[in-house]
C-alpha cells in the first residue's frame, strides 16, 4: 500500500470511530408499552389501572380497535414557546393522546376496511406545551392494523424538540441523497465505460453494483422524501433486501474476477446457491435476512482477498483491510450505519482497484504500441542492417563485373525480397504462400552469395493459414547463418505444416552438416523477434521449439486455437 | 607474401583472392581461403603469414576473438567488414586497415601499400595483444613505456617495471605505434611523453633519460630528427 492510501484509509478509520462515539443526550425515558383490545375512552386517561394489558401485543384481526399505552418520562422541559413533539413508527392507523389529550390523527382508525389507506407509516405530532412537564406522562394510541395484523407495535418513539423532530431526517437525507448522487454518478459512468468497452465486465458489474446501492439508499431513506402508508411498507422492505441481495452477490463476483482463483466458477456458483438460500429461506424476516446476506458476503469476500493478498495480488492487501475494517465498523456502530459505511468503503475499493486496472491496461497498450512499432521496424531492418545489405553488394558488384548475365538475376531476386518485405511490412499476419515466396527468394539471393546449393521444400502447407510475417524467414536466416553446407556442398530447408484439433504445427527442418547452437547476440534476436511477433497475434497461445537432429537443426511452432 | 583470407561469404572471398592476385603478382606466395573461426585460428597456428584479411562476422560469430589472436601474430591485420561501426575497436586493438564493404580493388589496393610501403596507421592503438600460456592477453597502449626490438620479435617495457614479449617485429610496431611512440634507436621505441630530458654524453653519445630513471640510446642519425620534432 503507498503511503498516501494508507493515510487516506486512517483518515477514514478515525472518523468512523469519532462518528461511532458522537450521540446526543436525549430528553426524555420510555417504558415498556402495553396493549388492549378494545375500545374506551377512558383508556386514554393519564392515570389508569393497567394491570389487565398486556406487554405482548397479540394478534388483532380485521382492522378491530385496540389501545395502546407507554409511559414516558420527561427528563427535561421544553425551553419556552419550544414544543416538543412524538415521533413514531407505527402498523395502522390511530389516534394520539398525549396525558388523555388526543393530540393528533393518523388515518381512520377502526374504519380501514371500508375506506381507503391514508396517513403515513412514519409520523410526528406536537406535544401541547402545557404537557411536558419533568415527569411521567402517558402516550395512549387508538389503534387499528388492517394490512399487517400480525405486526403490532410501536416500533420507534421518540420525544424531542418537534423542530427538531422534523428538521434532523431532512438534514440526513440531504446528505445521503448527495452520497448516493455520487454513486449514481460512478454508475452511470462507469457503465458508459462499459458500453466503449464490452469485454471490461468489471465496469459493469461496478455499474451495477453502484446501482444497486444508489437504490438501496434511496430507498432506505424514503420516510420524507415519499408519504408511504404502512400497508406499502413491505413493498419498501422487498426492495432493500432484493437491492442487497445483488449486491452480496455482484462485490464478491467482483473480488473474484479482480483476483482470480482456481476454479472460480464453481466457487461463484456455490456461493450464488447459498445466498439464495440466505435471500429464500425466513425470507420474510427481514432484517434477520439483510444480516445473514451480509455476513455471507464478508466471508465470501474475506477468503477472496485472504488468497489474493497470499499470492500477491496488486491492492490485494487494501481491499484485506478494508473488509477487517468493515467487520470491525458492524460490530461497533448500528446495523444500518454500518451497512451503508460499510458499503461505501467496498464500492470505493472497488473504485480504486478499477482505476489501478485502467491504469494497467493503459501501461499494457502503450507496450504494445512500442512492441508492434519495434516489430515492424525490425522486418524493415531485415533488409538493411549491414550484414546482410553490405555482403549483398559486394557479392552483386562481383557478379557484375565478371559476369553482369548473372548479376541482372541477382539483382530481381534482390528486389523481389525487398517488394515482399515491403509488403508486408504492415501486417501482423501474412499468408503462408507470401511467407513461403519470401523465404525461396532469399535462398535465391544467398546462393548468389554463398555459392551453396540451397534447396527449399514444403509438405502439406496450407496455403490458407496466415501466420506472422518473416518468421519462417528468420528462421531461415538463422540456418543459413549457423550451418556449413554437407559434402555435396548442399544445405536443404523442409516447412511441414500439420493441424488438429487443437492446434496448427509448422516444423521447420535445416539439413546441413555441423549446424552450430549458436549463442551469439543475432540468433538470439532473431528468435527474440519470432516469439515477439506470436505473441503479437497470439498472446501466450503458442509454443516454440528448436532443437539440434541428427540431420542439422529442427525448429517445431505450436499455434493452439 | 603468404595471405589468409578470412571469409563466409564465397562470393567474397573468391573476389578477395582475386585482386589479391591481381595487385600482388609475383609478390604473392600462397593465398587460403578460409570459412570459419576455428580453421583460421588453428591456421594462424600453424602456418607463417605475412597478411590476414579478416571478416568480423562469421557464421553470426563475433570475429573479435579471432582479431586478438590475430593482431597478437607477427603478421598484420586488415579487416574486411560489413560493419563499419567496428572500424574505431578494430584500429584500436591495432589492425593495420579497415576496409569496409562494399569494396572495390582500389581499396584493397590501398590497403595493401600499407603492408608493402609500411605506411603508418592513423589511428591510435589502445591495446597491445600478447600470446601468453593459451590465452590472449590486452595490454593497454599506455601502460608501455619502451620497446626494444629482440630479432622477430619486441620486448614491451611496462610502466609497472615488468616486460612482456610480443610476437610482431618492431618495424611493424612501429607502424602501428607511430602516433605517441618514436623510433629513437634502431632497437627501440620509446613513448615520448615519457622522456624527461636528453642526455648528452661525451663521444656523442645520445641517451633519452625517462621519468622512471631508464636511460635508452638515441641513435647518432636519429638525433636531430627528434631534436627538432620534440624540442
Amino acid at each position: 500500500m503507498n503511503p498516501k492510501l494508507r493515510t487516506c484509509f486512517l483518515f477514514v478509520c478515525s472518523l468512523l470511530l469519532a462518528l461511532s462515539c458522537a450521540s446526543d443526550k436525549a430528553v426524555f425515558e420510555r417504558s415498556a408499552t402495553k396493549y388492549r383490545i378494545g375500545d374506551q375512552e377512558g383508556w386514554a386517561a393519564k392515570e389508569l389501572d393497567q394491570r389487565s394489558w398486556h406487554r405482548r401485543p397479540s394478534f388483532v384481526p380485521d382492522g378491530k380497535i385496540f389501545w395502546s399505552r407507554t409511559k414516558v418520562k420527561i427528563l427535561q422541559a421544553p425551553e419556552a414557546m419550544e414544543p416538543y413533539g412524538v415521533r413514531m413508527e407505527i402498523y395502522g392507523e390511530y389516534e394520539v393522546f398525549w396525558d388523555g389529550e388526543l393530540i393528533g390523527r393518523n388515518g381512520n382508525p377502526g374504519q380501514e376496511a371500508e375506506l381507503p389507506p391514508k396517513g403515513e407509516l412514519w409520523t410526528t405530532f406536537t406535544i401541547p406545551l402545557h404537557l411536558t412537564d419533568v415527569g411521567e406522562h402517558v402516550l395512549a394510541l387508538r389503534l387499528s392494523n388492517y394490512y399487517y395484523p400480525d405486526h403490532i407495535g410501536v416500533y420507534e418513539l421518540e420525544v424531542d424538540y418537534y423542530d427538531d423532530l422534523m428538521t434532523d431526517r431532512l438534514i440526513q437525507n440531504a446528505y445521503m441523497h448527495v452520497f448516493a448522487g455520487a454513486f449514481l454518478v460512478a454508475s452511470i459512468y462507469c457503465l458508459f465505460l462499459f458500453l466503449g468497452n464490452k469485454k471490461e465486465y468489471l465496469l459493469l458489474i461496478f455499474s451495477i453494483s453502484s446501482f444497486f446501492f444508489f437504490g438501496l439508499t434511496m430507498t432506505h431513506f424514503v420516510r420524507t422524501t415519499l408519504p408511504i402508508h404502512y400497508s406499502l411498507h413491505v413493498l419498501r422492505l422487498e426492495v432493500i433486501t432484493g437491492l442487497l441481495f445483488g449486491i452480496s452477490f455482484l462485490i464478491p463476483l467482483y473480488f473474484s474476477m479482480q483476483f482470480p482463483f482456481p476454479r472460480r466458477k464453481l466457487f461463484v456458483g456455490l456461493y450464488a446457491v447459498i445466498l439464495l438460500f440466505m435471500f429464500s429461506s425466513k425470507h420474510n424476516a427481514f432484517d434477520y435476512t439483510i444480516l445473514k446476506m451480509t455476513a455471507g458476503l464478508c466471508v465470501f469476500s474475506l477468503g477472496i482477498t485472504i488468497f489474493a493478498v497470499y499470492k500477491r495480488a496488486k491492492g490485494a492487501l487494501l481491499v484485506l483491510l478494508t473488509l477487517l475494517l468493515c467487520i470491525f465498523i458492524g460490530y461497533t456502530v448500528s446495523f444500518n450505519l454500518a451497512l451503508f459505511i460499510g458499503f461505501s468503503l467496498i464500492l470505493f475499493n472497488m473504485l480504486y482497484l478499477l482505476s489501478v486496472r485502467v491504469k494497467e491496461q493503459r501501461l499494457a497498450y502503450e507496450t504494445s504500441l512500442v512492441q508492434s512499432t519495434r516489430l515492424k521496424l525490425e522486418l524493415v531492418k531485415k533488409n538493411i542492417q549491414p550484414h546482410f545489405l553490405m555482403n549483398t553488394l559486394t557479392s552483386l558488384m562481383d557478379w557484375v563485373e565478371e559476369a553482369p548475365d548473372k548479376g541482372v538475376l541477382f539483382i530481381e531476386a534482390l528486389a523481389r525480397e525487398f517488394d515482399l518485405i515491403n509488403q508486408m511490412e504492415d501486417q501482423t499476419l501474412i499468408p503462408i504462400s507470401q511467407e513461403i515466396a519470401l523465404c525461396r527468394t532469399h535462398l535465391e539471393i544467398m546462393k548468389y552469395r554463398k555459392e551453396i546449393d540451397y534447396s527449399w521444400e514444403e509438405e502439406a502447407i496450407d496455403p490458407e493459414q496466415k501466420v506472422p510475417p518473416a518468421i519462417f524467414h528468420t528462421l531461415l536466416e538463422n540456418g543459413i547463418t549457423h550451418s556449413m553446407p554437407r559434402e555435396d556442398n548442399s544445405i536443404r530447408f523442409r516447412l511441414t505444416y500439420e493441424s488438429d484439433s487443437n492446434h496448427h504445427c509448422y516444423t521447420f527442418l535445416t539439413m546441413a552438416a555441423g549446424v552450430k547452437q549458436g549463442k551469439s547476440r543475432e540468433e538470439g534476436t532473431g528468435l527474440k523477434y519470432i516469439k515477439a511477433r506470436l505473441t503479437e497475434s497470439y498472446d501466450a497461445k503458442w509454443d516454440l521449439s528448436s532443437e539440434p537432429t541428427p540431420e542439422g537443426w529442427r525448429n517445431v511452432i505450436k499455434i493452439y486455437y | 607474401m603468404n595471405i589468409l583470407i578470412v571469409e563466409d561469404e564465397s562470393r567474397i572471398a573468391k573476389r578477395i583472392e582475386r585482386m589479391m592476385r591481381d595487385i600482388l603478382a609475383s609478390a604473392l606466395t600462397s593465398v587460403t581461403h578460409l570459412n570459419t573461426l576455428q580453421e583460421a585460428l588453428a591456421f594462424i597456428d600453424k602456418q607463417p603469414l605475412d597478411l590476414v584479411l579478416l571478416d568480423l562476422n562469421l557464421n553470426g560469430e563475433d570475429g573479435f576473438d579471432l582479431l586478438k589472436t590475430a593482431v597478437s601474430g607477427a603478421f598484420h591485420t586488415i579487416v574486411i567488414s560489413a560493419y563499419k561501426d567496428q572500424a574505431i575497436t578494430a584500429f584500436e586493438y591495432g589492425v593495420l586497415d579497415f576496409v569496409p564493404k562494399p569494396f572495390n580493388q582500389e581499396r584493397l589496393e590501398q590497403a595493401l601499400s600499407r603492408v608493402v610501403a609500411q605506411e603508418k596507421t592513423e589511428t591510435e592503438v589502445r591495446y597491445l595483444a600478447v600470446k601468453k600460456r593459451q590465452r590472449i592477453q590486452l595490454i593497454p597502449v599506455d601502460e608501455v613505456l619502451y620497446i626494444k626490438g629482440a630479432g622477430a620479435y619486441s620486448e614491451l617495457f611496462l610502466i609497472d617495471g615488468s616486460k612482456e614479449l610480443h610476437d610482431k617485429s618492431l618495424d611493424k610496431l612501429q607502424q602501428l605505434l607511430s602516433g605517441s611512440f618514436e623510433r629513437v634507436h634502431k632497437s627501440y621505441l620509446v613513448r615520448m611523453s615519457e622522456v624527461s630530458e636528453i642526455i648528452v654524453s661525451s663521444g656523442s653519445k645520445y641517451m633519452a633519460a625517462l621519468k622512471n630513471g631508464a636511460q635508452i640510446p638515441i641513435g647518432r642519425t636519429k638525433y636531430k630528427e627528434i631534436k627538432s620534432k620534440w624540442y
